[in-house]
């Protein structure tokens, strides 16, 4: 009997250590200061939380059982204690102000926004995040990577499946970098976890907020307000790297948006399709559908579309300006010239449009101002 | 000495219920005054006070930690 409760402890012992391992259950204790205190307020008030409900239902129980009738025991019938009534208005009381000091301890370090060594300001869009580096003029959109295939199932789905983009947010580490948070055209919530911000991203207010991370590595969140179609296919995945290395992200982002801006080349039919097939897919395909079908009655098909077909201006137009009170956004701010030009003639030629028309680079940069 | 009398009183049950506990024998005491307005305008002044203090609280704490 003894041996076979060890046994069985032992055995215990064993799967609940695997299991520890592959279901963590608590929350992340996060890669900044800040998100580490506020892990270590959490477990403070769970472990308060706990002893309250141990002495509560423990001399409930006790009561239950110590004073149950068949002992006979008498109930005591009276109307009020005042003494009884404001110790235990006390107690909670005072429970709540002990954890109060701490909390207020860490809300005013979240709060102190002062002395930021770099600002991006974050801005929310259906569905995709813009980074702007306001002191190191560096601007650009990040959208999901994960392949349609993979969330359609046709595919195995990668280790980061939905929590991976195109172009991660990148930050200095022990830095503190100020967020400025707004959207575009709905309330959007930027969630990191690891850096213990979440902080909704509203159209026509700038939230703010900030981190310093003290361990390089790759965090990742999500959208944490629902955002409409889209809103769980809007990863954020911030790279956080040594400062000197960061520089150089600075240093290498500038040089290679000069150097594209330069290659305003003519290009042939096909490089164009190959490029406009890759920006359709990370740009398009979520409303306008891998197969350029649209979803009928919200977004509409491109394959075979009149517009498309018949008026290369109009195309051209509603893709560089949007469509204003529709779901269609002005891509000319999000895509470079390149970029806007491919996709274009990738829509002007692909599932049966065949216009055999290119688009090019320098005819977009003769709409933009 | 009857006016300060009842002054305490009036006082202590504003107090009693912004706390949240009284007892049967002072709410009939209570209950028995003709008009209810001296306990309306003590409640709203002990509401006054109340988040005046909670602001000059908040505003030490953050002085205290800057």
């Amino acid at each position: 009997m003894r041996l076979s409760a060890t046994a069985i402890l032992v055995i215990g012992a064993c799967v609940s250590q695997g299991a520890v391992a592959e279901w963590r259950l608590n929350l992340d204790p996060g890669a900044t200061e800040i998100s580490r205190s506020v892990y270590d307020l959490h477990m403070l008030i769970f472990y308060v939380c706990v002893a309250i409900g141990v002495v509560v239902f423990g001399v409930m129980l006790w009561s239950i059982v110590h004073h149950r009738k068949s002992r006979g025991a008498k109930a005591h019938n009276f109307h009020e204690n005042t003494l009884v009534e404001i110790i235990w208005t006390i107690i909670p009381f005072a429970i709540l102000i002990a954890m109060a000091l701490p909390a207020s301890q860490t809300l005013i370090q979240m709060y102190d926004k002062r002395d930021g060594d770099v600002t991006i300001q974050i801005t929310g869009y259906q569905w995709k995040w813009r980074y702007q580096y306001l002191d190191q003029e560096i601007d650009f959109f990040s959208s999901l990577s994960t392949p349609q295939a993979q969330i359609s199932n046709q595919q195995q789905k990668g280790d980061h499946y939905l929590l991976e983009v195109d172009k991660p947010m990148v930050i200095p580490a022990n830095r503190k970098v100020r967020f400025l948070l707004t959207a575009n055209d709905v309330i959007h919530s930027w969630w990191v976890p690891a850096l213990a911000v979440k902080k909704d991203a509203i159209p026509g207010f700038i939230n703010e907020a900030w981190a310093e991370v003290d361990q390089p590595g790759t965090y990742r969140g999500q959208c944490a307000e629902l955002c409409g179609k889209d809103h769980g296919f809007m990863p954020i995945v911030v790279e956080v790297l040594p400062p000197a290395e960061f520089e150089q992200w600075v240093a290498d982002t500038r040089s290679a948006k000069e150097a594209e801006a330069a290659a305003d080349t003519e290009q042939d039919l096909a490089q164009l399709m190959a490029r406009g097939e890759a920006v359709y897919s990370s740009q398009c395909a979520a409303c306008h559908q891998p197969g350029g079908a649209g979803i009928p009655g919200a977004f509409p098909a491109l394959a075979g579309s009149e517009l498309i077909l018949r008026d290369r201006a109009a195309h051209i137009d509603i893709v560089v300006n949007g469509r204003a009170g529709t779901a269609m956004q002005a891509f000319g701010q999000q895509l470079n010239p390149v970029d806007l030009a491919a996709v274009i003639t990738y829509e002007r030629n692909a599932w049966g449009n065949n216009t055999g028309d290119a688009v090019q680079p320098r005819e977009i940069r003769a709409l933009q101002p | 000495m009857a006016a300060k009398q009842s002054l305490c009183a009036l006082i202590a049950s504003i107090a009693a219920a912004a706390f949240g506990v009284q007892s049967q024998d002072k709410l009939e005491r209570d209950f028995a005054h003709r008009s209810a307005w001296p306990f309306i305008i003590g409640g709203l002044l002990g509401t006054l006070l109340f988040v005046l203090a909670l602001w000059w609280l908040v505003d030490w704490v953050l002085a205290s930690q800057r």
